[in-house]
C-alpha cells in the first residue's frame, strides 16, 4: 500500500535521510526503530509532506505522494498522529473529534464517525466537554488516536506513541494500536520504545544514519546478535520476555 | 488569528464607504442592499490579499523568520488602496443620508437612529462571527489553524484556504463597518486610516489573536475616550486610545486577557 523507495530528505542543506526504502502492506503493522537521530521523525514528515524529499519515490497505492500538502495525504486515507498528539490544546474533546472528520467533507458526514469513535473509546464521551489540554498524558495520547480514527483512514503514521507517557498509559496506548489494526488499518510506527514496538509489529525496519540498517519480522531482529548488541542493547533487559 | 497584522483593514472601511455610497446615492439602491455590497465586495476583495501578496512572501521567505515584513507589505497595500480610491473616486468628502433617519429622544439626551443601527448590527456580527467560530466547520478550522497549524493540516485542512478565508471575513466586517457608519463620518479616501491605529491599540489590549479580548478592549478604549473629555478638554480626546494601549504595553505586554506563556 505505502511504497517508500530511495528516499532522501533532510533540512535545508542537511541530509537526513540517504536512500531509505520500505514498504507497508494493507493490514500490517510496520514498526520503525533505530538510534536518536537516525532520522525516523524525519521520515514520517517526509511521507506525509511536511518535508519535501531531495530525491526518491513515496507511493500510496497507485498515487504519487511527492509535492503533495499534508492536507491532501490526509485526504486520500492517510491518518497522522504527531509525537506529542498534536492536539488542539484549547479546545474541547468533540471539538477535536469533529475536526478528525474534517476531511470526510461536511458535519452531517462528521456526525456519525465522531459517534462510532466514541463508541470505541467511552472516556472521551464522558469528557467530550473537556478541554483537550486539561486530560491527562493517556488520555491525550487516546485522543489523538481516536482523531485520527474519526476520518477512517486505510493508514496511520505514529510518530512515538510512547514517548513521555507512564508505562500504564503505554500498554493502554498499544492496546489501541493492535485495536485499530484489528479494525484493518494500516500503521507505521516510529518508536523508541524497542521492546513495545516489537510486541505489536509485524515488520520490523532499523534505521541507522539515514539509511535502512535492517528490514525483517520482529522474530529474525531479536535472533540476530549484530543487530541486537546494536540496538537492543546486550541480551534482553531484566524483567521483559525476549 | 493569522500572526499577521493587517493595516491596510481601514482602507478596507473605506472601501465600504465608497460602495454604499456607489449603491445608495449613485445607483438609489434600497441602504440594506448597499450594506450588503459593501460586505460582499470587501469580501471578494480580501480573498485576492492572502494568495496574491501574503502567501508569495510566505513562500519566498521558507523557514526564515518574517519580522516586520508583513507589516511592511499591508502598509504597502494600505497606502496603494488609498491613492487607488484617490484616483478613482477624487478627494471629496462623499455624503451618505443616514440609513435610519431620525433622532431617539431620551429625557437626558438624543441618540441618532443611524448610532443605534451601528450598536445593533455589531452584536448581531459580533454574535454570529462567535457562532461560525464555535460551530462551524470551517470556523472550527479556523480556529485549529490557529492553535496548531501542523496538526490541522494532517486533519485535511488546506491552510492556504484558511488563511484567504480568514483574512476575507475580516476585511468583509471592515467593509460593513464602513458601509454602516458612512453617514457619520463622510467618506474619503483616507477615512479608515486613524480607524486602522485605533483597531491596533485595541488589538494589543485584548490580547493578539483573542477575540474575547478584542471586545472587552474596544469597550473599555471607547468608555474611557467618552468619560475622559469630563477631565480634560475634547481636543485630547482622540489621544486617550493610545495613552491607554502604551500603559498596557508597559504593564501587561501580553494584554488584558492574553496568557503571557502563549505567544
Amino acid at each position: 500500500m505505502l511504497e517508500v523507495a530511495e528516499l532522501r530528505s533532510g533540512y535545508g542543506p542537511l541530509e537526513i535521510l540517504q536512500g531509505v526504502s520500505l514498504q507497508v502492506p494493507p493490514g500490517i503493522i510496520v514498526g520503525v526503530i533505530g538510534p536518536n537521530g537516525a532520522g525516523k521523525s524525519t521520515l514520517l514528515k517526509t511521507v506525509y509532506g511536511y518535508l519535501s524529499p531531495f530525491a526518491g519515490r513515496v507511493t500510496l497505492g497507485d498515487r504519487n505522494l511527492v509535492g503533495l500538502r499534508p492536507d491532501q495525504i490526509a485526504r486520500l486515507g492517510a491518518g497522522f498522529v504527531a509525537q506529542a498528539g498534536g492536539l488542539f490544546a484549547d479546545m474541547t474533546v468533540h471539538e477535536n473529534l469533529t475536526l478528525g472528520g474534517y476531511a470526510l467533507g461536511s458535519r452531517r458526514a462528521a456526525g456519525p464517525a465522531v459517534d462510532a469513535v466514541y463508541e470505541q473509546f467511552p472516556l472521551l464521551r464522558d469528557r467530550r466537554r473537556q478541554v483537550a489540554g486539561s486530560l491527562s498524558g493517556g488520555e491525550q495520547r487516546a485522543l489523538a488516536l481516536a482523531r485520527a480514527l474519526v476520518a477512517r483512514p486505510r493508514l496511520l503514521l505514529l510518530d512515538e506513541p510512547s514517548a513521555a507517557l507512564a508505562p500504564c498509559f503505554i500498554e493502554d496506548v498499544y492496546a489501541a494500536i493492535v485495536a485499530l489494526n484489528r479494525m484493518g488499518i494500516a500503521l507505521l510506527i516510529v518508536e523508541q520504545n524497542v521492546e513495545m514496538i516489537l510486541s505489536v509489529a509485524h515488520r520490523v525496519f532499523v534505521l541507522d544514519l539515514g539509511r535502512n540498517a535492517f528490514d525483517g519480522a520482529p522474530g529474525e531482529l531479536r535472533a540476530s546478535d549484530r543487530i541486537r548488541r546494536l540496538y537492543l542493547g546486550e541480551g534482553p533487559p531484566a524483567g521483559i520476555p525476549a | 488569528m493569522l500572526d499577521v497584522i493587517n493595516v491596510a483593514h481601514g482602507e478596507f472601511f473605506a472601501v465600504g464607504g465608497y460602495l454604499i455610497f456607489a449603491a445608495v446615492v449613485l445607483m438609489h439602491w434600497p441602504g440594506a442592499a448597499g450594506v450588503a455590497l459593501a460586505g460582499l465586495g470587501a469580501f471578494a476583495l480580501g480573498l485576492a490579499v492572502y494568495p496574491l501578496l501574503i502567501a508569495p512572501l510566505k513562500r519566498r521567505l521558507g523557514r526564515r523568520p518574517a519580522g516586520s515584513l508583513y507589516l511592511v507589505l499591508t502598509l504597502g497595500l494600505s497606502t496603494f488602496m488609498q491613492s487607488s480610491l484617490l484616483a478613482l473616486a477624487g478627494g471629496d468628502y462623499r455624503r451618505v443620508p443616514p440609513l435610519a433617519p431620525g433622532i431617539l429622544e431620551l429625557s437626558f439626551t438624543g441618540v441618532s437612529y443611524q448610532r443605534l443601527l451601528v450598536v445593533g448590527m455589531a452584536s448581531v456580527l459580533l454574535t454570529g462571527l462567535f457562532v461560525f467560530l464555535a460551530w462551524h466547520r470551517q470556523g472550527l478550522a479556523v480556529r485549529a489553524v490557529a492553535q496548531n497549524p501542523d496538526a490541522a493540516q494532517a486533519m485535511g485542512i488546506n491552510l492556504d484556504r484558511i488563511f484567504s478565508l480568514t483574512l476575507a471575513l475580516g476585511v468583509a466586517l471592515a467593509g460593513i463597518g464602513g458601509a454602516l457608519m458612512a453617514p457619520l463620518f463622510n467618506v474619503y479616501p483616507a477615512v479608515g486610516f486613524p480607524l486602522t491605529i485605533k483597531a491596533f491599540a485595541i488589538t494589543i489590549l485584548g490580547g493578539m489573536g483573542n477575540l474575547l479580548g478584542a471586545l472587552f478592549a474596544s469597550l473599555l478604549v471607547g468608555m474611557a475616550e467618552s468619560l475622559v473629555v469630563m477631565v480634560i478638554p475634547s481636543q485630547w480626546q482622540n489621544g486617550v486610545a493610545f495613552v491607554v494601549m502604551i500603559a498596557v504595553l508597559l504593564l501587561r505586554p501580553q494584554g488584558l486577557l492574553g496568557r503571557a506563556s502563549s505567544r
